[in-house]
């Protein structure tokens, strides 16, 4: 593994790390005060800026320590952290991702909105630092009054027990280490202050500094190493962690590491525990040499080397998720082998796959299925009872290929959540812009998805939301005088329904404007002035090409002119999407996207002598329609009675112009379907061939979006079947009084 | 009293203070030896252990000289260092006699 692919890796975990960060914020920014979320942040950008150190990211490094810093205060319980010290962090989060952007894909990132940060974030770590650790501003000019030698010197002992200790071992052994730096130690671009730093992790520790053989200012020699220490360490790791703090050091010291009697602390160590919080010590360019000539390139970049080391063990553990062997090469590279190698022992829990591999496995598992099915028609028309022992064995390889299909699909399912997250920065930045105070909330963000839905779903989201905020939120102040918390807000929500994935966007702005939106679509001559629409149906108006309500055209939603496109991603995406709005209170997007963009469970049915794939989804019963059971009205209307209830009927040929009159129902099936919006159809087709499950191919990748239709198959012959978009349809025989291409469209 | 109206220099420390620093360090004090000095340290985010014993060091031969030797607007990372290797910042002042 070469350092680029190192490198690769660091990148994949800068997004998880600034997804943890930026979740973190949010739950304190709602409230939670759960000191792990804050060392959970806190830990993210300190993650980031280890790594960044080790490939020399100095932009990265430098912004990730003040925000670091800032971030310790509040671990420290010196920051409180209030909305507006949170809303300084969200942005700085921003930041943060942008310059791990840059770092990965070059370009530039706003110079002055980041420093404007780094100031803001210096500000608070300076104006909420405790008297207890804040030196006072007038100069220190009178002589401390403790006991001191000749020299005005007194070694103090402290302890560290307040610190904050992922091992927290405030229990365990005592051991008594003496610790004398050598010149070497320094040479080698060692820091003594590290090593103390590392070792008070380790437990409970007092020190006392020896300087007796400084000598006076004239004559000493400001390489040389004149300090040491004894140190007292309370801790439940063993004498051999201890030494591995000084493991790259250990040639260059004299160190000496034994068990002290349990029951009796050193007398010569009379500890005055003191409160004390090192984190702004976890950092920074000590100038070093080269440590380790395996990792001389990370070193280079001018970081401390514990840093370094353990960035790169860390990149390299992740490594070993994926290829043991090589990430055990990387961490004998490394400074805690023994962190490695626990590191190693777990990695069995999930694998960095690259996607490519999957898609292969995903499109050679679709071939299989596609084969397994015309494999099935030969065997079945050459064996028409469908006892054959080759026929038995078909149905079992058809179940097993059906899971291998399921198992490899859940491989690409991925949570929404990243996308989420997205979000709520565009509506903090967005919101930033217009002037108004908007939340967002975010429910179901673990509902799984296949991943090119959810790398699809950013854009079309991101022009949504940035539309809701500037155009659906109205300003505190006309929220306040609508009675309203000056604050808007924004849901954002994800679920799974019928075999598809919903995704809801509901606002609590002013709604839609009908009568505006309605006159605008007769100026653009969309609707007739006369036509006679529906609410749903003027909503649904703002999905038009070109369609645009806003006065003034902003940089924010430019010329509204987004909703057609939204809706075009949506569709391009097997998906639909439909607002519904309630004047002065809101409204909300739907937008139904299927789980999975390769594989379907369909009906397959001839109409007009074409064959079609209903998805199974969609269907709630078949049935075989009655002549008493029609009933006629209108011109071409026709119901069908259904216990006692009666449903639309739609004949699917005459809606998609298979045919020019409609068939008669009695001679057909009709397919009961529920549409998204929730009203129920009976579909009619000539006759049903079967149900399998089918292998998605897109239409508007080999073809074009056609209305009605989602998508196409290969049959088990090896014919191309079409795949019935049930919404589309159910909509298409609702919405006859607009234009023909509109029906389609408008609630599709 | 009439010490503290003689001239007093000022010294502000480097943001990081590591090996090659405490040679800087050190020529910087012995330039400024004879009068009362005044150390700025707000800047300060990475002190290394041979810049402490210079300034430590220092710190003693102001004390011998009866000369003030004040460290003002300590940084965090200063002073936390400090602590850190066993060395009490308020220590670093010498008195005036």
């Amino acid at each position: 593994m070469d350092m680029n692919e190192i490198k690769e890796i660091f990148f994949q975990e800068c997004e998880e790390q600034l997804a943890e960060l930026e979740s973190g914020l949010l739950k304190l920014n709602d409230g939670d005060r759960d000191p792990e979320t804050v060392n959970a942040v806190f830990r993210a950008v300190h993650s980031i800026k280890g790594g960044a150190g080790a490939f020399g990211l100095d932009d990265l490094v430098a912004f990730a320590h003040v925000f670091e810093t800032t971030l310790d205060c509040v671990r420290s319980n010196r920051l409180e952290p209030t909305q507006d010290v949170l809303k300084v962090m969200l942005k700085s989060a921003d930041v943060l991702a942008d310059l791990t952007k840059v770092a990965r894909d070059g370009g530039y990132v706003d110079d002055a909105r980041s420093r404007g940060l780094v100031k803001e974030l210096e500000a608070l770590a300076n104006g909420n630092v405790p008297a207890a650790a804040s030196k006072a501003p007038e100069p220190v000019s009178v002589a401390a009054t403790a006991p001191a030698d000749d020299d005005g010197f007194q070694p103090i002992p402290f302890s560290f027990d307040a610190f904050d200790d992922e091992d927290d071992a405030a229990k365990g052994q005592t051991y008594e280490i003496s610790f004398r730096p050598r010149r070497e130690l320094y040479g080698k671009g060692n820091e003594a202050a590290l090593l103390l730093r590392d070792l008070t992790r380790l437990g409970e520790m007092s020190i006392i500094c020896d300087t007796g053989t400084l000598p006076v200012l004239d004559q000493m020699d400001p390489e040389q190493s004149y300090f040491s220490w004894k140190i007292s360490l309370t801790t439940e790791k063993t004498q051999d962690d201890i030494r591995s703090v000084f493991e790259f050091a250990e040639w260059d010291c004299d160190l000496e590491v034994k068990a002290a009697e349990p029951a009796s602390p050193p007398e010569d160590l009379p500890m005055v525990p003191v409160a004390f919080d090192l984190s702004a010590l976890d950092d920074g360019p000590f100038n070093i040499e080269p440590v380790q000539p395996a990792v001389d390139e990370a070193v280079a970049a001018d970081v401390e080397a514990t840093d370094v080391a353990t960035g790169i063990a860390n990149m390299a553990a992740a490594a070993a998720r994926v290829e043991k062997k090589e990430a055990a090469s990387a961490a004998a590279t490394a400074t805690v082998a023994a962190q490695n190698a626990a590191a190693t022992s777990t990695a069995g829990q999930t694998i960095r796959v690259d996607l490519d591999r999957v898609d292969r496995l995903i499109n050679l598992v679709g071939e299989l299925v596609i084969n397994q099915a015309m494999l099935s028609q030969s065997v079945i028309e050459n064996d028409a009872s469908g006892t054959s022992a080759v026929n038995m064995g078909l149905e079992e390889l058809q179940q097993l290929t059906r899971e291998i299909q399921d198992s490899v699909m859940a491989i690409r399912a991925q949570p929404v959540k990243p996308v989420f997250q997205r979000m709520s920065r565009i509506v903090r930045e967005v919101a930033d812009m217009v002037g108004k105070s908007i939340r967002l909330v975010t429910e179901g963000e673990n509902t799984e998805v296949d991943k090119t839905v959810i790398d699809k779903l950013a854009e079309p989201l991101t022009h949504m939301i940035r539309n809701a905020v500037d155009h659906g939120i109205e300003t505190p102040e006309k929220r306040l005088a609508a009675g309203k918390d000056p604050e808007g807000t924004i849901k954002l929500t994800a679920k799974h329904r019928s075999g598809r994935i919903l995704i809801e966007l509901v606002d609590d702005g002013a709604g839609i404007n009908r009568e505006r939106v309605r006159q605008k679509a007769i100026d653009n001559e969309l609707i007739a002035p006369d036509s006679n629409l529906s609410d749903e149906e003027i909503d649904n108006l703002i999905f038009a090409p070109g369609f645009s309500t806003a006065d003034k055209i902003s940089d924010i939603s430019g010329r509204g002119v987004g909703m057609d496109v939204v809706k075009r991603s949506i569709q391009a995406l097997g998906g639909r999407i439909s607002i519904s709005s309630k004047p002065g209170h809101g409204s909300v997007f739907t937008m139904s996207l299927p789980l999975t963009l390769a594989v379907l469970d369909g009906m397959v049915v001839t109409v007009a002598g074409q064959t079609l794939v209903v998805p199974l989804t969609a269907i709630v019963e078949t049935l075989q329609p009655e002549a008493a059971a029609i009933h006629s009205f209108g011109s071409n209307q026709r119901l069908i009675s259904i216990r006692n209830s009666f449903c639309p009927l739609v004949d699917v040929g005459r809606i998609l112009n298979f045919r020019a009159t409609q068939a008669n129902p009695v001679e057909g099936v009709a397919l009961l379907v529920e549409s998204e919006g929730g009203g129920q159809r009976a579909l009619m087709v000539d006759a049903i061939q079967g149900q399998r499950q089918v292998v998605i191919k897109s239409l508007e990748a080999n073809y074009t979006h056609v209305p009605g239709i989602a998508a196409a198959t290969i049959l088990g012959d090896g014919r191309v079947a079409l795949i019935l978009d049930v919404d589309a349809v159910v909509g298409a025989s609702r919405g006859q009084s607009l234009k023909a291409e509109m029906s389609l469209a408008a609630t599709g | 009293m009439a010490s503290k109206k003689a001239a007093q220099k000022s010294l502000k420390l480097a943001s990081v203070l590591d090996l090659n620093e405490a040679s800087a360090l050190h020529g910087k004090l012995m330039e400024l030896r004879g009068g009362n000095i005044k150390i700025d340290a707000s800047e300060v985010e990475r002190l290394g252990v041979q810049s402490a014993q210079v300034l430590v060091a220092g710190a003693q031969a102001w004390n011998a000289d009866t000369k003030i030797f004040a460290i003002e607007n300590a940084s965090g990372a200063f002073e936390k260092t400090m602590q850190l290797i066993g060395i009490d910042p308020n220590l670093l002042v010498a008195k005036e006699i």
